[in-house]
């Protein structure tokens, strides 16, 4: 077993990547990729193995000038003889080649890269990436090529890491491509307008049953892929149940004073849960309704991956707040639903009349609930978190 | 209204910057800018990129010159038919040549910094060699020049977008050491997106027919032609 | 009424009036400005983007064919001063080129260099410069000049499936696109592919521009066309 050196990852992998074992992280345009093969190398190299990158991308003096960014010295690894590249960059554009390998030609691809497996016998390849030979090579090519690297890399004990951009492929091609490797790591974006988050998914194992939670990740230069557990704010006018909405789908919540957060200057009450729900976990932070601490939900909106609005659906003469704060929400481009909360009183207006008060987006979700009564709660939650996280 | 000075260097060609003058403008080639010297065989422009080198160097710019169809031999003759002799710069170090063609067995080519050997099918080493080219002169001049005679022979001896990956490089690196290039191109030596492709890498594109020289384009001033003649005194508007 | 922000360009908003639109380019949209080589279409970009930076409005410049330092002198050129616009981070610039020619780009909050051989990196960055940008205003406009350096680094069908994905980008985040390409580069069928895939299409072929359009609530294409020039002011289209 290697070390991915990767948070969380190792753990959904059972420990990591077995010895001679392909993985290919897969990762739609926009979202980061690169950083996972790089910082796989760096760990097992650092473990005591060897290693290689075959690049077709870029050239290797940019790709050790990435590693420095991330706080990593592949020059002394290079230097070491722990690491080295196969260059099938610069060649294509006319600069000297750089590295143990080079490629002059397509057809070399191939033999130089077993060659290089070889080479690192119980270590580690990466090979950044194959969306770009694919154009260059037929289809069916690339799917025996991967496959011959797979199997020199099973007798040699080597582990091939893959970056694989997933451009509008034909589909039975990104599943050809899938299920050559043991192992697949979906990287997707959680998008409202705008990227605004990326996540990380085991979605394939031949050693193991993965877990299948999503875990969103930055890559920070320097330091290199870390996770993070995203923030949902719990928002509305007062009065619209917020307290209660929090304390209901978190494990544990906890209303907390002020003076326990240093972020905030002023005397403040809010509603701080974790909620863990079906693999996706989020801290949940309620906000006070009142307007002097639009300042403080700015700030978290900022931070939050989605956010929770609470109205009062028998209290119309609060939708114009709750609008403002939906408009606070969307400038930081954020997925949000609206908790159509007090269904049961009278006057309760229903979802669809809400949203027409509201002026509200189709997109935008408005949920029916009765939080007194825990009824809609769920619901309400896995909507959110599938506007998140996708199916 | 704005009056827009481009700096630009001479050209050494007479008639060429009453040609190209704009309001407030000296005319010539605008500095730091790329230009396409292009048109059938056989109608001046190896003359127009050496008049444009000899000019540089009596102005004391220092000139890289890639050389793919002539060796130096052959150059420094041509240069010495019109009466542009370069011994003294090639002796001085102003005038630094990159030979891709000469027959290393057979010729021996000068020992000096600055005439430097290549190949014609090797652009990964002509690259090399231009960027040590440029460093070298960069360190002791702000301003200089670089012709390219011709990008004809090098798409001839290579893969095409090849050429215009590196040409693209050459280019992009002389610009950062703020020389003025200038490239030259035989009409219809390489298929039509290829040659879209080249006159879209430069800023200035200059025809010569023959019988007219046309700039087609240029930093700073529109569309202009002037007939022109090759004397013995190199190319005269 | 299609909603449409001032070009600009003298003369461009007045031929586009039609009965759906004021004249100008329509927001949200995307335009495909091609055309022979050295006809203005950079030109034509830089003074649409600048036209917006006087509004303080927010634009992602993508930069294939020159360098940041190469496209700031080309406007100073025309007076379109960007250095403050830099400054205050109202241009976002990705810089896909500069690393050919050696030099380190620093990158800066709103300046990234990336390499157009590599373009998945690209999308990693335009990316995160929507959502920069998005986050100053969902009215931003976004420049690609333009698609040649990218054909020449990358299979015709990668560049396809680059410009698809970054459309994609661009129209989700409510940005109108405007993207240059040099007519001849590709061959045809990739050529009219290409075309395809905007709402509208502006070609500049030396002496006369003709617009396409194919927007939204119009039934049929509309078109416009006219001569034009380009003065120590950027282009202007002259009238009918």
């Amino acid at each position: 077993m290697k070390k991915t050196h990767i948070p969380k990852l190792d753990e959904f992998l059972g420990g990591g990547i077995p010895a001679g074992s392909s993985i290919l992280f897969c990762a739609v345009p926009g979202v980061e990729c690169e950083a996972f093969g790089y910082q796989i190398l760096n760990g097992v190299i650092e473990d005591g193995y060897n290693g290689f990158i075959f690049t077709n991308v870029t050239e290797p003096h940019n790709i050790i000038y990435e590693f420095n960014r991330y706080g990593w010295d592949l020059n002394k690894y290079l230097k070491e003889g722990k690491a080295f590249f196969v260059d099938g960059s610069s060649n294509f554009i006319g600069i000297p080649p750089m590295g143990k390998y080079s490629i002059d030609e397509l057809s070399q691809i191939e033999e130089v890269v077993l060659k290089a497996i070889d080479d690192v016998s119980d270590g580690v390849g990466v090979i950044n990436n194959i969306s770009t030979l694919i154009d260059y090579l037929e289809d069916d090519k690339i799917i025996e090529i991967i496959n011959k690297w797979n199997e020199c890399a099973r007798v040699n004990n080597t582990i091939l890491v893959y970056i694989f951009t997933k451009w509008d492929y034909k589909p039975e091609l990104v599943d050809a491509v899938k299920s050559t490797v043991d192992s697949v790591v979906s990287l997707t974006s959680i998008e409202e307008r705008v990227i605004i988050g990326q996540g990380f998914m085991v979605t394939s194992a031949s050693w193991l049953h993965p877990k299948n939670s999503m875990v969103l990740y930055f890559v920070l230069q320097p330091g290199g892929v870390k996770i993070y557990i995203p923030k949902i704010l719990v928002t509305g006018p007062y009065n619209a149940g917020k307290s209660s909405f929090v304390e209901l789908i978190s494990e544990e919540s906890v209303s907390v004073d002020r003076m326990a957060l240093e972020k905030f200057p002023t005397t403040i009450a809010m509603d701080i849960g974790h909620v863990d729900h079906n693999g996706f976990v989020a801290d949940i932070f309620g906000t006070p309704g009142q307007e002097r601490f639009d300042l403080m939900l700015d700030v978290l909106a900022k931070e939050a991956v989605g956010a929770f609005i609470l109205v009062d659906s028998s209290a119309p003469q609060t939708f114009g707040r709750a609008k403002e704060m939906i408009n606070k929400t969307q400038s930081e481009a954020i997925p949000k639903i609206i908790v159509a909360n007090k269904q049961d009183l009278p006057g309760a207006m229903s979802p669809e009349k809400i949203r027409e008060a509201m002026k509200l987006d189709k997109d935008i979700p408005i949920i029916p609930t009765i939080v007194s009564e825990n009824n809609g709660v769920e619901m309400a939650l896995d909507t959110l978190l599938k506007i998140l996280y996708g199916d | 209204m704005v009056i827009k000075m481009i700096p630009c260097i001479e050209s050494g060609i007479p008639g060429f910057e009453e040609l190209t003058r704009s309001n407030g403008g000296t005319g010539g080639i605008p500095e730091n800018t790329a230009t396409l010297v292009y048109g059938p065989a056989k109608t001046g422009k190896s003359i127009f990129g050496n008049q444009f080198t000899y000019q540089g160097l009596l102005s004391g710019e220092p000139c890289l010159y890639i050389t793919t169809d002539k060796g130096l031999k052959q150059f420094e003759t041509s240069m010495n038919e019109f009466q542009w002799p370069i011994e003294r710069y090639l002796e001085d170090n102003s005038l630094y040549v990159i030979d891709t063609i000469s027959d290393v067995s057979k010729g021996k080519l000068p020992k000096s910094k600055t005439v430097v050997q290549s190949y014609i099918n090797n652009p990964t080493d002509i690259m090399v060699k231009v960027g040590s080219g440029v460093h070298y002169i960069y360190r002791n001049n702000p301003r200089f020049r670089s012709v390219i005679d011709s990008a004809t022979t090098l798409l001839a001896y290579n893969d095409n977008m090849l050429i215009i990956r590196v040409l693209k490089a050459y280019l992009m690196r002389v610009n950062e050491a703020g020389g003025t290039p200038i490239i030259l191109y035989t009409e219809n030596s390489a298929d039509r997106i290829v040659e879209t492709m080249l006159k879209s890498l430069v800023d200035n594109i200059i025809r010569l027919d023959g019988k007219e020289l046309v700039v087609e384009a240029m930093k700073g001033i529109g569309k202009r032609s002037s007939p022109y003649l090759i004397t013995d005194k190199g190319i005269e508007l | 009424m299609i909603q449409t922000i001032e070009s600009g360009i003298p003369g461009f908003d007045q031929l586009t009036v039609s009965e759906l639109a004021e004249g100008g380019i329509p927001e949200k949209s995307t335009t495909l400005i091609y055309g022979p080589p050295k006809t203005g279409k950079s030109i034509f970009c830089n003074q649409f983007a600048y036209q917006g930076l006087l509004k303080q409005e927010p634009c992602l410049y993508v930069s294939t064919d020159q360098g940041l330092k190469q496209v700031q002198s080309n406007m100073m050129g025309f007076n379109w001063l960007i250095q403050s616009y830099i400054q205050n981070q109202t241009l976002y610039i990705i810089d896909g080129i500069s690393q050919l020619s050696g030099a380190k780009l620093e990158d800066t909050n709103n300046i990234k260099s990336s390499s157009v051989g590599n373009p998945a990196d690209m999308m990693v960055k335009v990316g995160i410069g929507t959502r920069s940008v998005y986050k100053k205003s969902n009215h931003f406009i976004s420049i690609l000049d333009s698609l040649n350096t990218l054909f020449a680094f990358n299979q015709e069908q990668m560049v396809i499936r680059i410009l698809k994905a970054y459309l994609r980008r661009i129209r989700e985040a409510g940005g109108t696109g405007l993207i240059a390409y040099t007519e001849g580069v590709t061959n045809s069928d990739t050529e009219n592919e290409l075309k395809s895939l905007f709402d509208n299409t502006i070609r500049l072929d030396g002496e006369y521009i003709r617009v396409e359009s194919n927007f939204e609530d119009y039934e049929e294409v509309k078109s416009y066309e006219s001569t034009y020039i380009i003065t120590d002011e950027g282009v202007v289209v002259n009238g009918k």
